[in-house]
Formats: C-alpha cells, structure tokens, sequence
C-alpha cells in the first residue's frame, strides 16, 4: 500500500471536511456515490471484544441512503430545524489516516479519527468523538464515499445535529 | 422548602416553572415518586436464558435486572453490600456470578452473596452471608413483555397501576399473535432539561408539532392525513388515562412503504382484528404515543415502537435510553427498514427527536430564574372538554388538547402531597 495513496486520502478527507466546517452541505453530499450507505451504530458496554457492529438489527444512531441523507439536508435549509437555529457553530477535525484495504485500484477501505466540536446557546459545548470506517470508490477518475461506517466513542451521547 | 401541592393549581390548570429547575423538588420527587411507582425496567425478549441479565436505573439507582437459575425475572439495586461499588459494570450478558471489582464479594444471579475473600482470617467466619445479599426491588412485575419494578412492596398491581393504560398498549403490544421483541442495542443520549417536560410531551402534546417539527411539513415529510389527522374522536384523539398516565393517536394517513412492509402490516391488521375489540383494532398501525407515569413512554410510527425511559439526572437533565420493540416474527427486510426508520425519526439523531431535545433543554437552561419562576405554565387547553366514550376508556378528545399533559401533573400534585 502506497504512502502516496494515504496522502492523497489525507487531503481528501480535510478537503472534504471544509466543506462540512463551511456549511457546503449539498457539495459534500455530491461526494456520495448514489448507492451510498452512511451509518452508526450504537454502542455497548460488553466483555472486551463482545462488540459486534454487524450484529443483525443491531440499533444504529442513522443508517442512511442517498434518499435520506438528502432529507437531512434539505431539513437544514428550511429556516425551521430548531435544533440548528439560530446555527451552532461547529468544527470538524480528522486525522490518524490508515489505508486499510485497496480491493481494486478504484475501490479502497480508508480509516480515520475524528474529533467534532459543537457550540451553541451560550454555554453548551459538545465533543463528538470516534472513528470512520469508510469505502471509497473513484469514479470518471474522482473518489467518492460509498459507505462510511462511525463509530462514536460514546456511551450515553449527545444529541446528533451534525454529520461527521 | 417548598409546599409541593401549591405548585400545581388543579382548579386554574397551571404548574409552577419551579418543576422544572428547583433541586429540592427533584430531591422529593426521588422519594415520593421515583420510589413509590412502577418504572419500567426491560422488555422480557431481553432475558430469554437462565442468568441472563441486563443493567439500567430505577430513577437514580442502578439496577441489575436477572433471570436467576429458576427462570425467575429479578431486579437488585447494582450495589455491592460492601462499599457499593456496582457489581456489573456491563451492558447485557449472561454469567451466574457478579463479583464486585472493589474487594471482591461476589453475588448470584438471586441476589444471595456467595464469595467474601479472607472470609476466615479476617471476618473470623462470623459474618451472615444470608444477610448481606443485593438489595432486591420487591415487586417485578410484566404486562405483554414489558418489565416493571417498584421499590414499594405495598404498591397495587402493576395491572391496576396502569388501569385504562393497559387498553392503548394492548393495541401496540397484543395486536400481533407471537408478540414483540426487542432489537438489540439501546439509543442513549445525554439532553439538558427536566425529566417531565420529556413525559408530558408524549403524554399528550400534539400541539407542538406544527411549530417545533414544521421543517418535516417543509420537506414534505408532514403526515399525510396532517398531524392531527381528519378522523377526530375515530382515529385521532388524546387521552387522559388517569393516574398519571396519557395517550395521543392519530391517522397519519397513507405513508407509501416497501411492498414486503406493506405486507407484514395486512398480516397485522388480520391478526389484530381477531385479537383486539373492534375500536382497538381499529387503530392497528396508526401513529401512537403514550406516557406511562412518570417516566416511560412509547412511540409507535410506521412499524416500529420506541420504548424509552426519561431517566431523570437532576432538575435540568436527563438521559433518554430508547429501546425497539417489533414484531418477534416480522421478516428480517422489515426489521431492517424499521430499524432506519426509528434512527431518521425518533433517536438521538432523528429528524423529529433533535427538535424536541432543544427546546426541553432551552427551558432547562434559560427558564429557572427568581422572577420567572414566580409566573406559571399554561396547562389549560381543552380542560373540562374531555369526554367519556363507550368505546374507548379514559377522558378524550380530539387533538389538539393538554387535558393528557396536564393529567401527568394531577397524579404528580397527588403523590407530592402524600
């Protein structure tokens, strides 16, 4: 596995993170292939390595398609989401990037930490914290998310008004 | 402190903002309700096996729900007798002993201690074992799978602690012949604001809707039939249960699903119309909330069934723990759309549920000032309205009304004056 690769997933992952940090919701979810699959599931205190994230039915946090993540979007801009108005202020940071597996020189398994900040109403300050399972696929010759698996780092969480 | 029964005015329907951020209200409300009522502990799916158990809290407490090696469901505070380090520090398992990590006394599945270390040199054997066991919740009780405990040994039954309750879940809960189970794994999430703002609401406020959850109408995910449908008294309708507990149904109209859905619900309807009383079957798969006082409450939207205890951690916050019920026998597409479903509505990131958590929040944090707190909440929309039907029980009416809300502060002035 190339070093160039883990660079080139380097900038990507903070490229596409300014756009999450500038509010470019619409072109962040043009990185999505249409077939994409954005999910979290929920976590559990279980004996060391009882965790199973693909447990059948398992509960998720989200588990979205295209379709829904459109909705969510789309939610955001009708001026009448309360839970982002007026809008938090958010920052969103990544590193720690792993190339896991390349399946096909078009097909690769990309790991990531990251670290997002929210602020709002004064004095409320949220960390959401974890790691990314992510599959990107390159398509006419530019990446794009086919699926990104989160996993939070947190046991009783906050409530999710953002996208990592 | 206070004079509790003076915060609610039963005659004027009004409810002091002290309810909502005083700390020595929420220190009585541990004793004379948390302590006193029936509080939701697990759903019996979750317990299938001999020493099966699972943690989770009555109010304040922690507790360790087991089946013991007779098969019998147990609730004990999670608690070592020792210095009270909890003694299952895990989520769910199965295991026939819990050992304290502190110093090491472990404890059966019964609750009975079993292993003290040194129990010869140091506590020269004259230590009764037979008296140190966990502290065992006196009553366990289940209605349709749902698991209740209560610290009160002398509570009546949970059945009849429900009363006209039991008719509406039995609509949810005993519509389908093999019953429900719960999915694995828990929605938990940390809000601010009071643990009644969370219970009121799904006790009966549909006012909220169009206002807080008006950008779901925006992008066209409004109910069909409208928030408050167009079958008043029929379909929709809130209720007052009485004792504390209330209901809100509505026809949400016709919501396009997966054919495979659309199938597993026709199955449902069959099976509940040989089930359930006309006027029950009726209202098979619409959309259902409820409130069972003080702080279990139950969604039901398009297949699935959000169970969720408000545990209360403090007069401004809480944490929700929302478990999900479906059919034991529904196909495993169905499971999985039912699952996405319940994450994009109503879970810690849900579309409807993240509106809701901030305006509790707002008030918890913004509304517990001297002066403030001296001018009350409006609780009288619809009250003396509420009508008596023959074919449904409880006190009803068509939304949109508080006569439900207010219902959980008429059983909350009732046990704060005891």
């Amino acid at each position: 596995m190339s070093d160039e690769l883990r660079q080139q997933f380097d900038r990507l992952l903070i490229d596409e993170y300014w756009l999450l940090d500038n509010d470019q919701l619409e072109d962040w979810l043009a990185l999505m292939t249409d077939d994409v699959r954005y999910w979290g599931p929920v976590r559990e205190d279980l004996e060391r390595g009882g965790e199973d994230f693909h447990r059948a039915h398992l509960l998720t946090h989200f588990d979205e398609d295209r379709g829904t993540m459109g909705l969510r979007v789309a939610r955001l801009r009708t001026g009448s989401a309360h839970a982002e108005e007026p809008p938090s202020r958010v920052r969103h940071f990544v590193s720690n990037v792993k190339i896991l597996e390349t399946a096909t020189v078009d097909r690769v398994r990309v790991a990531s930490n990251f670290m997002v900040f929210r602020s709002r109403s004064g004095r409320e300050e949220t960390f959401f914290v974890g790691a990314r399972r992510d599959w990107w696929v390159r398509m006419d010759g530019s990446w794009r998310l086919a699926e990104r698996m989160i996993i939070f780092d947190h046991d009783i969480i906050d409530n999710i008004t953002v996208f990592i | 402190m206070h004079n509790f029964a003076s915060l609610v005015d039963l005659d004027r329907g009004t409810v002091s903002p002290k309810l909502f951020s005083a700390d020595d209200i929420y220190r009585a409300e541990q004793e004379k309700i948390f302590a006193k009522c029936w509080l939701y502990v697990a759903h019996a799916s979750q317990l299938p096996a001999a020493h099966d158990y699972l943690t989770t809290f009555m109010g304040e407490e922690p507790v360790l729900v087991t089946r013991d090696g007779d098969g019998r469901l147990r609730v004990f505070i999670n608690s070592c007798r020792h210095r009270g380090m909890r003694v299952c520090r895990r989520d769910h398992g199965n295991q026939k002993l819990f050992v304290c990590p502190y110093h090491g006394w472990s404890y059966d599945s019964a609750g009975k201690l079993r292993g003290v270390p040194q129990l010869d040199n140091a506590y020269h054997n004259e230590l009764k074992r037979d008296e140190w066991g966990l502290i065992e919740v006196p009553r366990v009780e289940a209605f349709r799978g749902l698991l209740f405990a209560n610290f009160d040994a002398a509570a009546a039954p949970l059945i009849d602690y429900l009363g006209d309750m039991a008719w509406y879940l039995d609509v949810l809960l005993n519509r389908s012949r093999n019953g429900t189970i719960a999915m694995p794994g828990c929605h938990r999430w940390h809000l601010g604001g009071n643990w009644k703002l969370a219970a009121e609401q799904f006790s009966g406020d549909n006012y909220h809707t169009d206002a807080l959850h008006r950008s779901m109408a925006q992008i066209g995910l409004g109910p069909p039939g409208g928030f408050r449908g167009n079958r008043p008294w029929e379909r929709d309708f809130e209720v007052n249960c009485g004792n504390g507990h209330g209901w809100i149904n509505f026809d949400a109209g016709d919501v396009p699903v997966p054919p495979v859905q659309a199938a597993h619900f026709e199955r449902i309807r069959a099976e509940a119309r040989e089930r359930l009383s006309p006027a029950q079957a009726d209202l098979v798969l619409t959309v259902q909330v409820g409130t069972v006082f003080p702080n279990m409450s139950v969604i039901a939207f398009l297949g699935f069934t959000s169970v969720r205890v408000w545990h209360p951690r403090g007069p401004k916050a809480l944490d929700a723990w929302s478990y999900g019920l479906i059919e034991k026998d529904a196909p495993p597409e169905v499971v999985d759309i039912t699952r996405k479903m319940m994450g994009l509505t109503f879970s810690p990131s849900g579309i409807f549920e993240q509106d809701d958590g901030v305006a509790w929040s707002d008030i918890a944090n913004f509304q517990g000032g001297v002066i403030r707190r001296e001018y009350p909440f409006n609780y009288q929309m619809g009250r003396g309205h509420g009508r008596r039907m023959d074919d449904k029980p409880g006190l009803i009416h068509p939304p949109s009304t508080e006569i439900g809300v207010f219902g959980l502060y008429e059983k909350w002035h009732e046990m704060m004056s005891q």
